[in-house]
């Protein structure tokens, strides 16, 4: 019998590309001086993107004066930050969160339940509606509701008061309420898409063993479906809390015109808000968040050791659901309620907004495409569009990769020194986006004058590549977690050199992963706002930031406009997200 | 009174009919196997008894009592079944120990602490895990799972009990053993037991009588020796072991001594006479089922005896099986699989007859086509 008869076809070489690159990856990958070189150079890149603005926010919380002026080291940022206001700050954030994570936690259950579990139709298009507020990003819904429950000329309260003919405002979005209402509505999506699977996964005979034991649903419900989700969870829970801590939008459009201060908007106003920029307390009180939020996760971590259940099977059918009866319809019901409330009250907003001529007064006569003109041929908008669909493009694209890079190394190689590199790309998992623009900040401005970086768009995508490090590493790592090391050396026996191995493996098994991955971060970088609104200078500015200074001059309708513009985007893609990866959703 | 009945019972998903009008009665204190191949309902038709599934058509009764009846849409639902049932996958709770596990039900049903503790350490002592009490539950071998959920379905001294393939996790040892260890407890409360399982062995050494399913109908309901023996048609005949399936058409039927109903058949190459089950007419095709290990080999010139049925032919291949030796030898009427002794001596491309007592011959109608 003939052996080589046997073999699969080999791959077919491309000698003028690979030959080249080949010998370049053979060079990196399998002798040790190349291995030493790629590490030193991922380490390198790692230690740029999260211990270099780490260690500069812990050199700027000891200097007395800002980025590039002489000084002298100091403790004057942390004696501010141990004062009375500064622990009233802190109380509001951690009360803040657990105020939206508590009540958000409930109704994710409550909704994972009824699109997991129980038989309301359409269940399949509902589980899209109740996560797309989770895609919006939160400066138009801020903006939005900032419109909608405005005490004075908000629609809700308009529309209260022409029913009831009452004069006082139904709602008002500027208090704790509306900062914890606007949360939520993030929360519960995100809350929702982590928990949704451990729902769905579940072995349907350990509810029915309780059944059969005698124990009501409501019993069952109670011993042995939630204590069996527990871990989840609490996991879900603690990750969803430390977001609250993180989040930026929500306290800076409701809360900071309350007086409200939480400690994110606490380290933005020092900066932005002050003269002389408070440089030092806006340091020091980014350590003291990052220090809370690693004993929140090292909490978590001690919590959750050795308590995740399997209660997976491999049975064909979906898990029975449960019949809800003409209840069903009650339970649909309440899905499009939380979407209608969450996404078409604020884009409803946004869209009426758009064609009034003023803010607050819809009459017919008012109505206008004056905006939409405007917007369209606003320099400052289209610059801002660039910026952002470049850095879109470009930030998610080079974060997947350098993502799929550390995943690989540290679950497929053996090399000495991949816990390191692991450990530095999740670094900035625990960094709220202000603090990390606040660590590069400094880092960009103490960079040689030969390194140009300080207000271009490279500061905005060397950060936005940090933010999303973390998200594209945990993608790519359970995604070669489900590929079979077989599939690997099987290549490589058949004489693939590592970088042919790598490239079939990357682009024609991994890229269900990277894609989803991709489109995270693109989302991502769409909406985010807390490190760009540092980090940005004139020429440089993001969709977001250009929204954030038309909404501070008062213009609500241009404001309308571009929400409008970005919805319309945020929709395209989350469409074709949903149409090419499918199945890949829960992978988040 | 805990026998269970089901009165044309089905079960369909949209057009797919899983469970099609099965009439059943298990009476108290018995053991009934449903055995069929993957797919044919039994799980459905278990389910439906627990009250887990709806049925679509017919009538369930628990000890004389109406549980479900789809008619009249009348549904006891499962928690008020009094059935104890054990799970193909177990479905022991992982966030509890085996204590808490097997305590679950007498919990629900509020019996004091001392009296649980009692039960609960009984039904563990009775399936031999009283050690493993304090375990978490995540740490069990898979024995010792099936173990507790044995335990969790007996400690309510519930009315019936409910298997489904609760022996297929485990290795083919410990599966032989604990099936024994479960029919002697079974045996020894005297407990009503329906038991699903694909697996004829199992089926045959556990059950009183054994239901045959096929494509969600039922085909025989016997005891085993019966269904082995007399199988009412080809599906059931082809189910157990691996017999010999010849094709042949009736020559004269006749009834004889004990009821009994005996043809001669011919097929190609040989003829003789079998058993049936019902009387059929001269020129019927028949299959004449006869078991390896009722045939036997002998040499080129053997003369069959006066009740034995013969086949000439030659030696295609032999497989050794360890106690016995599988020779199939090919024959005019086909190919036949005899168990022969292991170590006898038998080459390739030898010449021999198969000799069958025509009293272990037994005719069922149509041919391997019409199956
Ligand atoms: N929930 C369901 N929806 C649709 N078809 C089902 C469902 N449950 C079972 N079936 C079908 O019913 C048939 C019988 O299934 P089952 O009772 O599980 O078989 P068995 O236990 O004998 O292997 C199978 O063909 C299966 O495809
Ligand atoms: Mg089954």
């Amino acid at each position: 019998m003939s052996i080589s008869a046997e073999l699969p076809p080999r791959p077919v070489p491309r000698p003028s590309l690979f030959a080249g690159l080949g010998a370049f990856g053979r060079a990196l990958g399998a002798t040790s001086a190349g291995r030493f070189i790629a590490i030193a150079l991922l380490i390198a890149v790692l230690a740029f993107l999260s211990v270099y603005p780490l260690s500069m926010l812990l050199y700027g919380s000891l200097h007395s004066t800002p980025p590039g002026v002489a000084g002298e080291f100091n403790l004057d940022g942390y004696a501010d930050v141990f004062t009375w206001q500064s622990f009233v700050t802190l109380a509001n954030t951690v009360g803040i969160s657990l105020a939206k994570t508590i009540p958000s936690l409930m109704l994710a259950i409550l909704l994972a339940w009824i699109l997991a579990r129980t038989d309301t139709p359409m269940r399949g298009t509902l589980e899209v509606l109740v996560t797309l507020p989770f895609f919006i990003p939160p400066i138009l819904t801020a903006m939005a509701w900032g419109m909608l429950g405005n005490p004075q000329v908000g629609l809700i309260n308009q529309v209260y008061q022409w029913i009831t003919g009452s004069t006082a405002p139904l709602i008002n979005v500027y208090s704790y309420g509306g900062v914890v209402w606007h949360m939520m509505q993030y929360s519960v999506p995100f809350l929702f898409l982590l928990i949704v699977d451990a729902f769905r996964a579940m072995d349907p005979g350990l509810e029915e063993a309780a059944r059969m034991c005698g124990a009501s649903r409501w019993r069952t419900f109670r011993t042995v479906t939630l204590q069996l989700m527990m871990p989840a969870l609490t996991g879900a829970a603690i990750l969803s809390f430390v977001r609250g801590i993180e989040n930026f939008e929500s306290p800076l459009f409701f809360g900071s015109p309350a007086g409200i201060r939480v400690i994110t908007t606490d380290i933005y106003d020092s900066i932005n808000q002050r003269s002389p920029p408070q440089y030092q307390y806006a340091t020091a009180i980014s350590f003291v968040i990052l220090v809370l939020l690693l004993l929140v996760v090292l909490a978590q971590w001690r919590m959750l050791k050795g308590r995740s259940f399997t209660t997976v099977t491999g049975k064909g059918y979906s898990p029975a659901v449960m019949k809800l009866g003409k209840w069903r319809w009650f339970t649909f019901a309440l899905c499009m309620l939380f979407f209608v409330v969450t996404v078409v009250l604020p884009v409803g907003q946004l869209l009426i907004g758009s064609f009034f001529q003023f803010f607050g007064f819809y009459q017919w006569d008012m109505l206008t495409l004056d905006h939409y003109r405007a917007v369209f041929s606003s320099g400052e908008f289209w610059r801002g569009f660039r910026n952002t669909m470049l850095l879109g493009l470009v930030g998610a694209t080079l974060t997947m990769l350098l993502g799929g890079i550390v995943a690989y190394v540290s679950v497929r190689t053996r090399w000495r020194g991949r816990m390191l590199i692991d450990g530095m790309a999740w670094l900035p998992w625990m960094m709220p986006g202000i603090v990390l623009g606040v660590g590069f900040l400094w880092g960009f401005a103490l960079l040689p004058h030969a390194i140009p970086i300080y207000g271009t768009l490279w500061a905005l995508l060397l950060a936005y590549i940090s933010l999303g490090t973390p998200l594209s590493v945990r993608v790519m790592t359970s995604a070669y977690a489900q590929l079979s090391y077989d599939l690997e050396e099987c290549s490589r026996v058949h004489g693939a050199n590592w970088l042919q191995t790598m490239w079939r493996i990357m682009i024609a098994l991994a890229w269900p992963a990277f894609a989803v991955g991709w489109v995270l971060l693109f989302f991502g970088i769409m909406r985010e706002l807390s490190a760009s609104v540092l980090l940005y200078s004139v020429g440089s500015e993001v969709l977001s930031v250009v929204l954030m200074k038309l909404w501070a001059n008062g213009n609500a309708e241009q404001v309308s406009v571009i929400g409008m513009i970005m919805m319309v985007m945020v929709l395209v893609i989350r469409w074709i997200q949903l149409r090419l990866i499918k199945t890949r959703i829960g992978a988040l | 009174m805990s026998n269970v009945t089901l009165e044309k019972v089905s079960r369909s998903f949209g057009d797919f009919v899983a469970v099609d009008s099965v009439d059943l009665r298990v009476e108290e204190g018995e053991f009934v196997t449903l055995l069929g191949p993957s797919g044919c309902g039994k799980t459905t038709t278990l389910r439906m008894v627990a009250g887990l599934e709806q049925n679509t058509g017919g009538r369930i009764s628990i000890g004389n009592e109406v549980v479900s009846d789809a008619a009249s849409k009348f549904v006891v639902p499962s928690e008020r079944r009094r059935l104890g049932m054990v799970f193909q996958s177990y479905a022991i709770w992982p966030h509890m120990t085996v204590f808490e596990n097997v305590a679950y039900p007498l919990r629900v049903r509020r019996r004091p602490n001392a009296e649980v503790q009692d039960l609960v350490m009984r039904a563990l002592r009775l399936v031999e895990m009283e050690r493993f009490a304090e375990r978490p539950a995540p740490a069990l071998s898979g024995g010792q799972q099936q173990r507790v959920a044995i335990a969790r379905a007996l400690v309510f001294e519930p009315k019936v009990l409910l298997l489904d393939e609760p022996l297929s996790n485990l290795d083919a040892k410990l599966r032989l053993q604990m099936g024994d260890e479960f029919r002697s407890i079974q045996k020894r409360l005297g407990m009503t037991s329906l038991y699903v399982t694909h697996d004829q062995s199992e089926a045959m050494a556990l059950s009183d009588r054994v239901v045959v399913m096929d494509r969600g109908r039922i085909q025989q309901i016997g005891a085993p020796e019966e269904i082995y023996r007399r199988p009412v048609n080809r599906t059931v005949a082809a189910f157990f072991g691996t017999p010999n399936l010849l094709d042949a058409s009736v020559e004269s039927c006749r009834r004889i001594a004990g009821g009994r109903i005996q043809l001669d058949v011919a097929g190609q190459g040989w003829r003789g006479p079998c058993d049936a089950a019902a009387e059929l007419t001269p020129g019927q095709s028949v299959t004449v089922m006869v078991r390896p290990e009722d045939a036997r080999i002998a040499g080129p010139d053997a003369v069959r005896g006066e009740h034995e049925l013969q086949w000439t032919g030659r030696i295609a291949h032999t497989i050794f099986r360890g106690p016995t030796r599988s020779v199939f030898v090919d024959t005019e009427g086909g190919r036949i699989n005899v168990d022969a002794p292991a170590f006898g001596n038998y080459a390739i491309g030898d010449n021999v007859n198969v000799l069958v007592p025509q009293s272990a011959a037994w005719a069922v109608i149509g041919h391997k086509e019409a199956a």
